[in-house]
């Protein structure tokens, strides 16, 4: 039986709590259609290997890689970007307020992988401590802030 | 198994995807089909008869927190904490692991160390492959074509059982560069090790067993022996030398640290 | 918490010195900050570079036909298709260097790995991606040469017609033979590094179109003058082509010279759609450009109590296959390659050698960066040698105000290196023991001088246009752009101070060739003193053309006018005026409230023959210290505890300088320990994201930062430039612990386990045979 020829097919995503139907082909990835279809600037390709995090979304509240989730996989479940978090008028969640605050962020690029997984950490384990939440964020590469200012944010997170 | 019998060479598994998805992202494979199995079962991690029985799809993540494979495979769940990220550890799955057969990988290793058996199915039915039999080197396994690992079967921990897992890395969380598994058991009665596993990463094609003997020597000395037999690969990040000396100071703190848990 | 709160010197002012989070911060945290390639224009093409397998060959031959035949393919160029397919770059004004072109796209030979042959545009990036594997290249492989000592030798395949040896630089003073003869003690020592990569979480990336007649491109980059080369190349009028620089996810240097922009701008003109290019990891490391390595040999000598006699100093600078700026890199690292340290007889020749390698370029540090490794591990031999301890010695030498530096040039800012350095140590603490058997621990510490703003003898100058509105708040335009590190933010920091304007009631235009004054890149350290000058100059002149008119509505002289918090009064409990008050009665009286104005830093000439005359501006001096244990069996270094303690004139934003210290140590760690391309015969080994070793959040320790503002720095309001002098310290830092715990010195870098275990083994061999012996 030769494979049938890639075409396309349309899907229905539920991402940040709002069903969006987009036309996808098979092997387009979560990443692919949430920043290129659905415009979402907040899930950003890095590496398409899993390893440097700024793809991160929440997948039933799970952290996943975005480039290695294909988009099909997503059908059914809920997807929750950074910006996914945020209450109305653009309201900031309280860890992007301790991030701000703290200045977790210089470029920016690894943002909004570092909340999501930040805050499943939190979210899993309570209050961490800062070798736990180290371990979580094992897997978000920042290169400019050396770590600790984003450290500093999800300790101050966590306090709360 | 239809789809995957008919397709052949052309199709490839994808569970958790996250070794198959870097690959499909960098054109290194390039399948025609992908048999997305993620719903194909829902099993949880049980007790079936003397052995820990964890289905092939089982989460990383689920297992190194599950209340049965921490108190019967207690080397797996701490081994675990090694594999990759967060993100790696909620998608990635046991049996995609051992299907996947990367020659560093700490499943594999631990699966060697306890003497796990796979169950895999194939067109013509199941059948059971000691985890000693089923690296054949490089990212390949002794699978057939058709046939897809469905459960994974580990002998319960016994009493008067020592584990360790020691890894190197060259930084947190990567591929090991060499990791080491060992599972001992003390002798009912006089307290001596009886018989001792000791599983590598990292020091050749494939994840491999070495062969503790005595069981009961010195651990420095057990441990010379076997990395003498090792002959590592080169790559980037370490020589073949250096692994070789790495083997061998890893397998004795592993063996010192599993007779230490052994005599708890 | 982990790093001090900061206490600023003195508080004489009310933005300047705090540490309000603004501006693209917020958006930053919001999400809603929009990079480079999170722009979409309909029709929309997306673009792909086909690049050389082989790092030396000859293209005998390009066939584009199944390529362009594939369906949902718009184009596929070859060098064939560039008007000007040839880049001169004169990093050094022409002041030394050969001149040597590089090709767009390579027309009859490559020269390095991943270099580009051609460009496709299609409907999707996967159909591009199909195209560029369809392009046949013929290449016939050529001799390469992949190490500097090779390609100096006789006979060696040759990179370039006109020879291997890029530019040479000079720079000498005293006697430095006679003084070596002379001195009590002579120290040898030879230091290597590596090829290391910015890995910026973004990867390269941007989005060109038309629009009326004028090729725009939106692309992360740090320099928007880049418009004039791309107008050469495409064949265009200068007036015909706009770079727009979005905010960058990181650039270091990576994004300084051309990546995406001349791709992208021959597919626009050429399909005359709009088209997308993003750069792949794999491609970016592969390809894109690197840190220079170096081979620094040195010879110090001194007198038997600790003075410093001479230095001579050769650098070897391994440029790859392309000129882009090793001229300027090979230079900043002579200017500095004594250090902080006086020297009267010096000698240093600091060399950029072609390879097959993949070129390099900037990265933060700028071969300022790579030298310090060099003079602070003879430094700590020397102490060694003499029985001095590492800070008595450094004590003994270092610079003060009013010195001489080996160009001839007096030193006329203060030099609070010594300080720095008590600092420094201080914040480690007691030292700690080991964790173990087999584990051993030690101390280190580097000191280093790094220039701030650009080579003199280029007359930088920088533009910002300043414009208060109807309504009192404030617009600030410059051409300025943003890696990341509050580029933007500081100058509204700046003028929020001058003009009392609050921060949310200003808004900043920044990077557009087209709309804003030009302010130069963002490199070398130079945007705050620059475009921050520039910024508080405007600030300064359009308040003091504006304050006559708010004296004569407060009746008070202008000299007693405060402006702050959205308003200007004359008395702390006296009328006010708001600032919109004021732009409206300004208006009344055909007074502009916008005002341009240009800052021009200092000038000079250098001397290539006598290597005598001005290098840079100003330095930043700052010290790093660190605790290690080393795993004796292993190899395995563990840092324990790192401080870097820098003396940054005047912090701006204190949280924010913070960072910078704490995200150029953190870069300045994976160069030290575990980052390394580890090209071999012109081929890139750490090709994968996953092999090229960046510290991640669990590898190290919180780098622990103190500041010192002793206010002499030439920038805006006595700042000094901070940026990259953090990441120069730490590999020196580190091999002094190293050293220090295991009486044995690294020299090489990375400093992997392997190499440590080996360096123990040595040790061990050598203890032997003195036993024996």
């Amino acid at each position: 039986m030769t494979p049938p020829p890639m075409t396309g097919r349309q899907v229905t995503l539920n991402v940040n709590g709002r069903d969006h139907e987009v036309w996808i082909v098979p092997s387009d990835t979560l990443l692919d259609v949430l920043h290129d279809e659905l415009g979402m600037a907040d899930v950003r390709y890095g590496c398409g290997e899993g390893v440097c995090g700024t793809c991160t979304v929440l997948l039933d509240g799970e952290p996943v890689n975005g480039c290695l989730t294909l988009a099909v996989q997503a059908e059914g479940g809920q997807v929750t970007t950074m910006r996914g978090l945020m209450g109305p008028g653009e309201a900031l969640h309280p860890l992007q307020e301790c991030f701000l605050r703290r200045g977790a962020a210089q470029c920016g690029f690894c943002t909004p992988g570092m909340v999501l997984t930040a805050l499943d950490a939190v979210q899993r384990l309570g209050r961490p401590t800062r070798e736990e939440i180290r371990y979580a964020l094992v897997g978000n590469l920042c290169r400019c802030t050396g770590y600790t200012k984003i450290l500093d944010a999800i300790e101050e997170y966590a306090d709360q | 198994m239809r789809l995957l019998a008919a397709a052949g060479d052309d199709a490839k598994i994808l569970a958790g995807g996250q070794s198959l998805m870097p690959m499909l992202n960098l054109r290194l494979a390039r399948p025609d089909l992908l048999i997305d199995i993620n719903r194909a079962d829902q099993r949880a991690p049980s007790l079936d008869g003397n052995h820990l029985r964890l289905p092939a799809l089982t989460r990383h993540r689920v297992a190194a927190e599950h209340d049965l494979v921490r108190q019967h495979c207690p080397l797996l769940a701490d081994a675990i904490r090694y594999v990759g990220n967060v993100r790696v550890r909620n998608r990635g799955t046991i049996g995609g692991s051992l299907a996947h057969a990367d020659p560093t990988s700490e499943i594999g290793c631990c699966a060697l160390a306890a003497g796990a058996l796979v169950v895999a199915r194939g067109p013509d039915g199941d059948r059971t492959i000691p985890a000693s039999d089923l690296f054949a080197g490089y990212w390949s396994t002794t699978l057939a074509e058709a046939e897809i690992i469905t459960d994974v079967l580990i002998p319960v921990a016994r009493p008067r059982q020592g584990w360790s897992f020691h890894e190197m890395v060259r930084r947190t969380s990567d591929f090991a560069i060499v990791a080491v598994a060992v599972i001992l058991n003390l002798a009912e009665r006089d307290g001596v090790i009886a018989a001792a596993t000791v599983a590598l990463a990292g020091v050749a094609d494939r994840v491999v067993l070495a062969d503790p003997q005595p069981p009961d020597g010195d651990p420095d000395e057990i441990a010379a022996r076997i990395a003498e037999t090792l002959d590592p690969p080169d790559d980037v990040h370490a020589s073949g030398a250096y692994r070789r000396r790495l083997a061998r100071v890893l397998t004795a703190r592993a063996l010192r640290e599993a007779s230490a848990r052994a005599a708890l | 918490m982990t790093t001090p709160d900061l206490q600023p010197l003195t508080k004489p002012y009310r933005i300047v010195g705090t540490s309000p989070a603004h501006h693209d911060f917020v958006d930053k945290v919001k999400g809603s900050l929009h990079y480079a390639a999170d722009w979409q224009l309909p029709g929309m093409l997306h673009g792909r570079v086909v690049r050389s397998p082989v790092p030396s060959a000859l293209i005998t031959g390009i066939d584009v036909t199944a390529a362009r035949a594939l369906p949902g393919v718009f184009a596929v160029l070859t060098a064939a298709d560039v008007p000007g397919n040839q880049i001169v770059e004169r990093a050094s004004g022409g002041l030394a260097e050969l001149e040597v072109t590089m090709p767009v796209l390579a027309g009859d030979r490559v020269r390095y790995m991943g270099e580009p042959v051609a460009v496709v545009a299609a409907a999707t990036p996967q159909i591009a991606h199909e195209a560029a594997e369809l392009v046949a290249v013929d290449y016939t492989e050529l001799p390469g040469v992949f190490d500097v000592q090779s390609a100096q030798s006789a006979g060696a395949p040759r990179v370039h017609e006109v020879g291997n040896t890029l530019v040479s630089w000079q720079i000498r003073c005293g006697d430095v033979d006679r003084a070596l003869a002379a001195a009590d003690v002579v120290i040898e020592g030879e230091y290597r590094s590596q090829h290391v990569e910015h890995a910026y979480l973004e990867p390269e990336a941007g989005v060109g179109w038309l629009e009326n007649g004028v090729l725009t491109l939106r692309v992360s980059t740090q320099v928007i003058e880049h418009a004039a080369m791309i107008a050469h190349i495409l064949g265009l009028p200068q007036s015909k082509v706009r770079v727009i620089a979005a905010y960058m996810g990181g650039g270091f240097g990576g994004k300084e010279d051309m990546t995406v922009e001349p791709y992208l701008a021959l597919l626009v003109w050429h399909t005359r759609r709009p088209v997308r290019m993003i750069w792949d990891r794999q491609e970016s490391l592969v390809a894109s450009t690197k840190r220079h390595p170096f081979i620094m040999r040195y010879r110090t000598g001194a007198d038997h109590d600790g003075t410093i006699t001479a230095q001579q100093v050769e650098i070897l600078g391994d440029a790859g296959a392309y000129p882009n700026l090793s001229p300027r890199v090979l230079f900043a690292a002579a200017a500095c390659a004594c250090g902080p340290y006086r020297v009267p007889n010096a000698s240093i020749t600091s060399t950029a050698v072609f390879t097959n390698n993949v070129p390099s370029s900037a990265f933060r540090g700028f071969g300022a960066m790579q030298i310090v490794l060099g003079y602070e591990s003879q430094l700590d031999e020397l102490a060694a040698r003499l029985g001095l301890s590492r800070t008595e010695l450094r004590e003994r030498n270092f610079l003060a105000k009013g010195d001489l530096l080996p160009t001839g040039e007096r030193l006329d800012t203060c030099v609070e290196v010594a300080q720095t350095m008590r600092r420094a140590l201080e914040m480690l603490g007691e030292p700690p023991r080991p964790s173990g058997p087999g584990k051993l621990v030690g101390r280190g510490l580097g000191c280093n001088r790094h220039p701030y703003g650009r080579t003199i003898w280029f007359r930088d100058r920088a533009s910002a246009w300043l414009s208060l509105q109807a309504d009192g708040t404030l617009l600030i335009r410059s051409g300025v752009t943003d890696l990341g590190a509050g580029q933007a933010a500081s100058l509204c920091q700046i003028a929020a101070e001058v003009l009392g304007a609050p921060l949310d009631d200003i808004s900043i235009y920044i990077g557009d060739s087209a709309l804003n004054p030009p302010a130069g890149g963002t490199f070398a350290t130079r945007q705050l003193y620059m475009s921050g000058n520039a910024v508080l100059h405007a600030a300064r002149e359009l308040r003091e053309r504006m304050a006559p008119v708010a004296a004569d509505l407060l009746g008070a002289p202008a000299e007693d006018l405060e402006f702050a918090g959205g308003r200007v009064r004359a008395r702390a409990d006296g009328p006010s005026i708001t600032l919109a008050e004021l732009a409206a009665a300004c208006d009344k009286r055909a007074i502009s409230t916008a005002h341009l104005s240009t800052w021009r830093a200092q000038a000079g000439s250098f001397d290539p023959r006598t290597g005598q005359g001005d290098t840079f501006p100003d330095y930043t001096y700052g010290t790093h210290a660190a605790d290690v244990e080393v795993d004796t069996e292993t190899g395995q270094v563990t840092v324990l505890r790192y401080a870097a303690c820098h003396d940054v004139g005047r912090a701006i934003n204190p949280l924010r300088v913070q960072g910078q210290i704490q995200g150029g140590a953190m870069q300045g760690l994976g160069y030290a320990l575990t980052e390394d391309m580890a090209i071999e015969d012109g081929y890139v080994q750490a090709a994968l994201f996953a092999n090229y070793l960046i510290p991640n959040a669990q590898d190290f320790p919180d780098v622990l930062v103190d500041i010192v503002e002793s206010g002499e720095g030439k920038g805006p309001l006595g700042a000094r430039g901070i940026g990259e002098p953090p990441i120069g310290n730490v590999a020196a830092t580190i091999a002094s612990a190293i050293h220090d715990a295991i009486g044995v010195r690294p020299d090489r870098l990375p400093m992997t386990p392997e190499r440590i275990l080996a360096l123990l083994d040595e040790r061990a061999a050598a203890t032997r045979e003195e036993h024996q012996g």
